[in-house]
């Protein structure tokens, strides 16, 4: 199953996605139309800023399984079984808040969609776009590589080579009694920083 | 292997669905009191409020069940033979099981002057609100200021209703939030046009030509079509304490869900599980604790032994004009101690309640955006790795809480 996978650490802030996720989910599908539509489409990713000003991509996860599936009073959130991504149902939502109040990641939001309808609103992973055979459209338009649309266990399996190579690279740096890395960035800042040596 | 299951709400359909889930070919029978089809009870407010109609409450489409499950509506469980591992139904017929999951859940609290002549009714199933709707016109008195109370005020007032409230606290949701915050609440429901009455309780009930006449404690009598009673809810526990179950308030149940008797299992709001908040047994009588419950009762009841960790007392509570969650315990006790922080101009509220490092009790007004990431730190237990007082300022996004380090 392809996903989005979000790398925070390669996101720069410049909130192309949420741009291109409002486009994607508004009626005409134009940057050029879309401002002007009565019921402005709104975006389904959020950038947050993290206490020393980094910018974090935060969008629904589709958990399994989904605490705001659980949560769902009218069954309005469910889960696609051909795709697995946890869709909502506008018609059926009640705008009762209890997905926000599960969300553990805090993606849910409540707006009003094109059907003058106010109802719970997060990341469909682009479900239209897929079936078209595209990638969802934050993904397509980040110039930075944050946000990747791959298959979760390939990435996973990359992540893990990197870790190895970077805690690798922990134990040689404290042997040169610099100590150990406070964080996982700092990590990656480190390698970055020899790979530009070596090149 | 037979599963049977008593009660077909939230924990009982959450739990049907996880059996088919994990195993499509386990034989399944559920067992219901109710007629119809299996609802959705918290939208009943919703429901009196005409936001949605009859058949949007419907949660489960009972055609599309695969032949493996059996569905029996309209049948009580008489006895349970926990030795033969049987259950007698009202109407004689017997079925036996090997795992079987009580999930009776609550009926509602019913004071001495309840009486369904004087169209006094409470609100807990679909025949409630059917009564109710029968004989209202144009105002009602919701008797009790906690979550159901409230809703049922917000619903009727949607409908063009005058509504009055009838709490014995001083402020409405006395039990969930501290008087600071229940009065942003209170504020916002007497802008809306409900007008309350606290600390206030009502005395007796008479009919007076064609409306009730409700003669209050302090006094004063009040005239409406309807009384709603919202006064919480008490657990059906009768089938498993004359079986011979343990019972304390609700069912007890291990970390596993199960009983003291063996394959028998509990969930939604009859038992009684940890809460993390409190540390002591409780009863969260709320539906997503129960389809948790039935969920974690599910896997449990297939063998594979999953530990339910607890759950905290949560509530959303959303109106046109603010969304108020909260959970866990958020009181002055010994030891815990509360950050707030008041925004007047964005009508926001963020209260946190924090016992060495670890978060017991929050409540956000109006910022449902990280509600629900506090709610699950709470819910899990974890100490913080920040400082509460940006927290309650907004200053912490998602990422600074979920750093590793």
């Amino acid at each position: 199953m392809k996903v989005v996978v979000v790398k925070p650490e390669r996101c720069v802030g410049c909130l192309q996605c949420r741009f291109a996720c409002s486009v994607a989910h508004s009626i005409s599908g134009s940057p050029y139309a879309a401002p002007y539509e009565a019921v402005l489409s709104k975006p389904r990713i959020h950038i947050g800023l993290t206490k020393d000003k980094d910018a974090f991509p935060n969008k629904c996860r589709h958990c399994d399984p989904a605490p705001c599936e659980m949560a769902c009073l009218p069954k309005a959130i469910f889960r696609e079984p051909s795709s697995g991504m946890v869709l909502i149902n506008p018609d059926r939502c009640i705008n009762c808040g209890m997905c926000a109040m599960a969300c553990p990641f805090g993606v849910v939001r409540y707006h009003v969609y094109s059907s003058n309808k106010t109802a719970a609103h997060k990341c469909d992973q682009c479900i239209a776009r897929q079936k078209e055979g595209r990638v969802p459209a934050c993904v397509e338009v980040c110039k930075v590589g944050a946000l990747l649309f791959d298959d979760y266990n390939k990435v996973m399996d990359r992540a893990t080579d990197e870790i190895s190579s970077l805690v690798y690279l922990g134990i040689r740096s404290k042997e040169q009694e610099k100590g150990p890395y406070q964080s996982l960035t700092a990590y990656k800042h480190r390698l970055e920083e020899l790979r530009r040596k070596q090149a | 292997m037979d599963a049977v299951i008593i009660g077909l709400s939230a924990a009982g359909l959450s739990c049907l669905d996880a059996l088919l889930k994990f195993s499509p070919q386990v034989k399944v029978t559920a067992i219901s009191e109710e007629k119809y089809s299996p609802y959705c009870r918290c939208m009943l407010t919703h429901y009196l409020g005409r936001i949605v109609r009859e058949e949007q409450m419907i949660i489960k489409d009972i055609s599309a069940c695969p032949p493996n499950v059996n569905l029996l509506f309209g049948e009580k469980v008489e006895t349970i033979d926990l030795l033969k591992k049987s259950l007698t139904l009202s109407s004689g017929k017997k079925i036996s099981y090997d795992k079987l999951l009580i999930a009776t859940g609550a009926n509602a609290v019913k004071p001495d002057y309840y009486d369904e002549k004087k169209r006094t009714f409470t609100l807990r199933y679909m025949d409630d609100a059917r009564k109710v709707e029968q004989h209202i016109k144009d105002s009602a008195v919701v008797l009790g200021g906690g979550f159901v109370g409230i809703k049922a005020a917000y619903g009727l007032l949607e409908r063009n209703v005058k509504v009055e409230m009838i709490v014995s606290s001083p402020y409405p949701l006395s039990l969930v939030l501290d008087e600071k915050t229940a009065r942003f609440v209170e504020k916002d429901m007497r802008d809306a046009g409900i007008v309350i009455r606290t600390q206030d309780d009502i005395a007796e009930i008479n009919m007076k030509k064609e409306s009730v006449a409700v003669s209050l404690k302090s006094g004063i009598e009040v005239y409406s079509d309807v009384v709603v009673v919202g006064k919480g809810v008490k657990p059906r526990v009768d089938v498993a304490r004359k079986s011979g179950i343990k019972i304390d308030l609700g069912i007890m149940v291990n970390e596993f869900l199960e009983t003291s008797a063996e394959g028998v299992y509990a969930a939604g709001d009859c038992c009684e599980t940890m809460d993390v908040a409190r540390k002591v047994p409780w009863i969260n009588a709320i539906w997503p604790v129960a389809v948790e419950q039935g969920y974690f009762a599910a896997l449990n009841i297939l063998g594979a032994n999953t530990p339910y960790a607890g759950s905290i007392g949560m509530n959303s509570l959303k109106t046109h004009s603010f969304h108020l969650i909260s959970g866990g315990v958020l009181k002055e006790e010994e030891g815990v101690v509360l950050y707030e922080k008041h925004f007047p101009h964005l009508k926001q509220f963020r209260k946190l309640a924090v016992r060495d490092n670890v978060p017991v009790g929050m409540a956000f007004y109006n910022c449902p955006e990280d509600a629900g990431l506090y709610i699950n730190l709470i819910k899990k237990g974890m100490p913080l790795n920040a400082d509460p007082v940006k927290i309650v300022n907004g200053e912490l996004s998602i990422a600074d809480m979920l750093r590793p380090f």
